[in-house]
């Protein structure tokens, strides 16, 4: 397969993730300027231009007309999908790090950062009717999150919960009718990177430092399966059509001088979804790969790494020849 | 989009020459079966003009009105000047790749030979090995007796035990069950003899002649090294430390002279040397730090 490379940051990619029907691509990086990209062609549709710092965490609404950025300028922003502008402004605490549209995407959910003599917090806020007043407008929950921080976030089935990764490895389901922790499962034992549902939202697979992905029940944080590698996961994905995850990782970026390209295996790894064996590998990406999406037709995927480029890869036929034996 | 008419074909590289004054021919866009062909003119760096073929495929695709909508939309941000069609300087086209596909076949044996080690291991030291120095059941290169005397025969378990305390040569040689002659330098406590004698024949090579040369530069060679010693004296070996892989030396050599004074001598000289930039420490070879049981 001969992947498109999109060269559009200057910095390592954070975030990288597919419009429902998946023929856009939405990056962001720690420069401050998400892009949005044809994943057909790679041509690049235009970039959001406005925030002052890295953006951490990008989220684009069901009928792609918004698009959600997190930043560690300590905004929140809600952008015209059509045209790249603006539509709101949250100024927060502290950096963003997660944010997440709900399916119907009346809501969104975003998460702070515990920096700067604030704790971690997640806010649940109306987009319905997002304008300029939405900075002032109060958030429908607000949950002080007393422990380790949140690193990643989910919405929950049917929009009435809210699946959180944590720092320390743990995953917490909240209710968001009372605000109030449902469930805690601490599966991982370091920060959980990512996490992504599957496509019918049963289940979900968390992305760890621990060098693990694991893949959950969606409704009880029942534990299904591991994937282990030998490094530390950024982000995972579930195939839309296959039993397929992929993993993308490496060593720590400040870690990477340190050791050899060659020990550094920066290679997206294909796991079964159900015997947790690996079957294959692409290699590509010259640091550590921060975010990994499948194409909503399964048919390819994308990966955004520590050395700023998005690479979107479209499956050859092997691939889906490719039988697992047993 | 509507195809650009271009009928400006340059019939001949005279005509070409005329149109340098400073103008650029118009870029011009082709499309015949399938196949979009730009071609652009540019000045570059060093002010040469330069002519930029880019070949596009068009594809039909059908796609749902929303995602056909979406395509219609017009470039906004960095992007708002891009012309249609991907931006090279943002979207490259990489080189092929392929998935490498692990089967499940050596997925399926590995664990099995790990098991293998493992069971090997388990079993350990049991039954399965027997050392070659003193047929004791561990693995030869654990064996206490490796650097003593024993190494240079074997003996039988019973007399293993004798033998570790001092005993008289003519009695090591009696107990020795199976009678295997042993000459009398070979009898007794090796260790022991081996600190404070220093003209001990065989067994292990002897080291007391030989030197340890280390902090050698990573370029030296065995030649080189040749060279720094032989004014010293006569060497009986040399052995200087490689990579495997790499073939370049690992920083150290060893050195067995012929006789003691010359090692000696070349210790006091060498020690703290400068060599290729590096500065050499030079000391007498120490015996392996291991205890003799």
């Amino acid at each position: 397969m001969k992947p498109l490379l999109l060269h559009g940051h200057e910095r390592a990619i954070t975030q990288i993730k597919y419009n429902r029907e998946g023929d856009l691509l939405f990056s962001s990086s720690k420069d401050n300027k998400p892009n949005v990209w044809y994943s057909l062609n790679g041509e690049r549709l235009g970039t959001f231009n406005g925030h002052q710092g890295a953006v951490w965490c990008i989220d684009v609404d069901w009928t792609t007309t918004r698009f959600l950025s997190g930043a560690g300028d300590n905004t929140l922003k809600i952008w015209d999908c059509e045209t790249g502008k603006p539509i709101g402004n949250i100024t927060t605490n502290s950096s963003v790090r997660a944010c997440n549209f709900s399916y119907s995407a009346n809501m969104a959910a975003y998460a702070t950062d515990k920096a700067m003599g604030h704790q971690c917090e997640i806010f649940i806020i109306d987009v319905r009717n997002a304008d300029d007043s939405i900075g002032q407008a109060d958030p429908i929950l607000r949950i002080p999150v007393n422990g380790s921080r949140v690193s990643s976030l989910l919405w929950g089935a049917l929009d009435e919960t809210l699946l959180t990764g944590h720092e320390n490895g743990e995953i917490t389901i909240w209710d968001l009718k009372t605000g109030k922790k449902l469930q805690t499962t601490k599966e991982h034992d370091n920060i959980i990177n990512d996490m992504q549902m599957s496509k019918d939202c049963t289940m979900f697979i968390t992305a760890s430092k621990d060098h693990t992905a694991k893949l959950f029940d969606s409704e009880n944080l029942m534990l299904l399966k591991t994937y282990k590698t030998e490094r530390p996961v950024n982000s995972a994905a579930v195939s839309p059509i296959l039993e397929h995850v992929v993993l993308g990782g490496g060593q720590d970026a400040m870690d990477v001088t340190t050791t050899s390209a060659r020990v550094g295996k920066f290679d997206s790894r294909f796991f079964h979804l159900v015997f947790e064996e690996e079957f294959g590998r692409v290699k590509g990406h010259f640091g550590p790969i921060n975010s990994v999406a499948f194409h909503p037709d399964g048919k390819s995927y994308s990966s955004g790494g520590e050395d700023g480029y998005v690479r979107i890869h479209t499956f050859d036929s092997s691939y889906f020849e490719y039988g697992f034996d047993y | 989009m509507p195809v650009a008419v271009t009928d400006e074909v340059k019939s001949s590289w005279a005509d070409e020459v005329e149109l340098e004054d400073g103008s650029l021919p118009p870029p011009t866009e082709v499309r015949e079966n399938g196949y979009k062909i730009i071609t652009e003119y540019k000045y570059n760096e060093d002010d040469k003009k330069v002519k930029i073929v880019r070949t596009y495929k068009i594809e039909k695709r059908i796609v749902s009105k929303s995602i056909a909508l979406r395509k219609t939309w017009s470039k906004f941000g960095e992007s708002a000047n891009d012309k249609p069609g991907p931006d090279p300087a943002t979207t490259i086209v990489g080189e092929d790749v392929y998935m490498q596909f692990v089967t499940s076949k050596e997925e399926d044996n590995k664990p099995e030979d790990e098991g293998g080690i493992g069971n090997l291991k388990a079993l350990g030291d049991k039954n399965i090995v027997k050392c070659r120095t003193c047929s004791g059941d561990h693995w030869t290169s654990k064996c206490p007796w490796k650097d003593t005397v024993l190494a240079g025969g074997k003996i039988p378990d019973a007399d293993k035990k004798s033998s570790s305390t001092p005993t008289i040569a003519g009695e090591a040689g009696k107990t020795a069950g199976t009678s295997k002659y042993l000459p009398p330098s070979m009898r007794g406590d090796g260790s022991a003899k081996r600190t404070d004698n220093t003209s001990m024949p065989g067994g292990r090579r002897d080291d007391t002649t030989a030197i340890r040369v280390s902090n050698l530069s990573e370029s030296t060679t065995e030649t080189d090294l040749e060279e720094l010693v032989k004014p010293f004296g006569p060497i009986q070996k040399l052995y200087l430390a490689k990579d495997k892989q790499t073939g370049q030396c690992k920083g150290f050599a060893y050195i067995h002279f012929k006789f003691r004074n010359d090692a000696a001598k070349a210790i006091a000289t060498l020690n703290g040397h400068g060599y290729d930039h590096l500065i050499l420490n030079v000391d007498w070879s120490k015996p392996p730090a291991q205890s003799n049981q």
